[in-house]
């Protein structure tokens, strides 16, 4: 699979062969990490989670959900904007989905290796805000229209620190491109080297996920569920699949960027390189999900505060030292 | 015909139709999310030809932008529709003479502009070659910019201070 081809009828069909079953494993993924979640958070607040459909576990528990889902009646209100009601789960989803195609699982696993991978990665997923504001207009509610307001102003803001944060990245590999980045943390990987980087993207990227401590676009508690309240059945499904999505890429991205991808750890050769990325991948997952059952939700004007005036300068202050010790080392 | 013609007449088309219809639609929020569409379709006509780095960044600052019109654009429009018919204009025809005057320039423009002999390899190290002419021929005109965007910055951030006192 290589890009360097020009675009052909063949070339259309080999991909399409091996995009639909990445597509079916994205979607099983999503529907284990809808459970884990929630077992994980059972766990953690001292109860035990699913645990009647599909056995002890309670493994088919999502499954049995999807399926509520899509037998659901498919209501749309009587005064939302009908066509953009029905658009705004795919303008979400699309995004979402697109940004997979540039993430380098293993060596030999990617499908676009392309010169301006991050670039490619930081632009098409900022597209995703486009869905969801238009999701929280269409549906002609107060409720939706804040939440989509929220989302517009939280995601842009934090769009900001989240690409700063990784122009120390960009220094030290010298590249836009992912497999690049990957490559140049053959030894060490650059969470040693930009521990401030790495915190502020990961604040940044739980912001943009939506997630708890920075959910106000859904805050249940004040919005009944932000953006969402009009939608049910596959609708819903939809916004819920490309949340769950977009955190899998994110997730994947801050495992390339700061954990070094596919590398092992140093004496562990012998564990292939797709185990080492998964190993890391659900660490990153495992701690976005920490940090959604034991954190409060902040106020909005303290999110502006903290984005704005703590992470941005931080940010910046680092772009600046980075570029200062790598020319005094090199 | 191969690929390449086949995605060029999509972008082509897709940029050129959602440029027409920012114009025709009468919803903000329908004539913004068809600038989405044009703009897209641009950043995939910066890929043929093999221009990435500027698809990248067209496609990261233009989404940004259009968002935070859409947020004018739902502030400051009523949602009820189809008021606003009459405020359509009607088509008047001296405005066929700056149409027909503009297409002469750029055509003037398009066909004085003579390709380099040999083709110039962009391709691979796209990013790093649009860097190294930023910061060596092009300096000063890029410093220039900045300093005007700046000056750009602190008078809407003064703007918006008086009306608050």
């Amino acid at each position: 699979m290589n890009l360097e081809q020009p675009p052909s009828m063949e070339g259309f069909l080999s991909f399409f062969i091996y995009v639909v079953p990445f597509l079916i494993f994205v979607l099983s993924f999503v529907t284990f990490a809808i459970l884990a979640e929630r077992k994980v958070m059972g766990t953690m607040q001292l109860r035990s989670g699913p645990n009647r459909t599909g056995g002890r576990f309670g493994l088919l528990q999502t499954v049995a959900d999807v399926f509520k889902l899509l037998l659901k009646e498919d209501t749309i209100p009587k005064d939302a904007d009908r066509t953009l009601f029905k658009w705004s789960p795919i303008l979400a989803f699309v995004p979402a989905f697109m940004v997979l195609a540039v993430i380098p699982f293993t060596k030999h696993f990617q499908f676009a290796d392309i010169g301006i991978g991050l670039l490619y990665y930081v632009a098409i997923s900022s597209l995703s805000v486009i869905g969801i504001v238009t999701g929280g207009w269409a549906s002609n509610n107060k409720y939706s229209l804040i939440g989509g307001m929220r989302a517009a102003a939280q995601m842009i803001s934090y769009e900001i620190p989240l690409v700063l944060s990784i122009v120390g990245v960009i220094f030290l590999a010298g590249s836009l491109n992912l497999n690049t980045i990957v490559g140049a943390q053959q030894s060490v990987w650059f969470i040693l080297y930009q521990p401030v980087g790495f915190i502020i993207f990961y604040i940044a990227s739980v912001a943009e996920l939506n997630r708890v401590p920075f959910d106000l676009p859904e805050a249940e508690s004040e919005l009944v569920a932000g953006y969402l309240v009009e939608y049910s059945g596959f609708r819903f499904a939809i916004f819920m699949l490309a949340e769950y999505v977009y955190m899998f890429a994110m997730a994947a991205m801050t495992t390339v960027l700061f954990l070094g991808g596919w590398h092992p750890i140093p004496y562990f050769e012998m564990i292939p390189g797709a185990i080492w990325f998964a190993i890391k991948f659900s660490l990153i997952f495992f701690s976005l999900m920490w940090i959604r059952f034991t954190f409060p939700r902040i106020r909005g004007d303290q999110l502006m505060t903290f984005a704005w005036k703590g992470l941005i300068p931080i940010s910046i202050i680092n772009i600046f030292l980075t570029a200062i010790i790598y020319e005094i080392l090199s | 015909m191969n690929g390449e013609v086949i995605f060029f007449v999509l972008f082509s088309l897709g940029a050129i139709i959602g440029a027409v219809f920012v114009l025709v639609f009468r919803k903000a929020v329908y004539a913004l999310l068809s600038a989405v569409l044009t703009f897209v379709s641009m950043s995939g006509l910066y890929i043929l030809l093999t221009a990435e780095f500027v698809a990248g960044v067209q496609l990261l600052i233009y989404s940004g932008a259009i968002t935070i019109l859409m947020l004018f654009a739902i502030m400051l429009t009523k949602q009820k529709t189809g008021t606003t018919r009459k405020r359509m204009i009607r088509f008047q025809w001296p405005v066929i003479i700056p149409i027909v005057l503009l297409m002469i320039i750029i055509f003037y423009g398009i066909h004085k502009v003579t390709p380099p002999r040999k083709p110039v390899s962009y391709g691979k190290n796209n990013t790093e070659q649009i860097g190294e002419l930023i910061f060596t021929q092009y300096m000063i005109p890029f410093e220039m910019i900045s300093v005007l965007l700046l000056a750009a910055l602190i008078g809407a951030i003064i703007l918006a201070k008086k009306e608050n006192t």
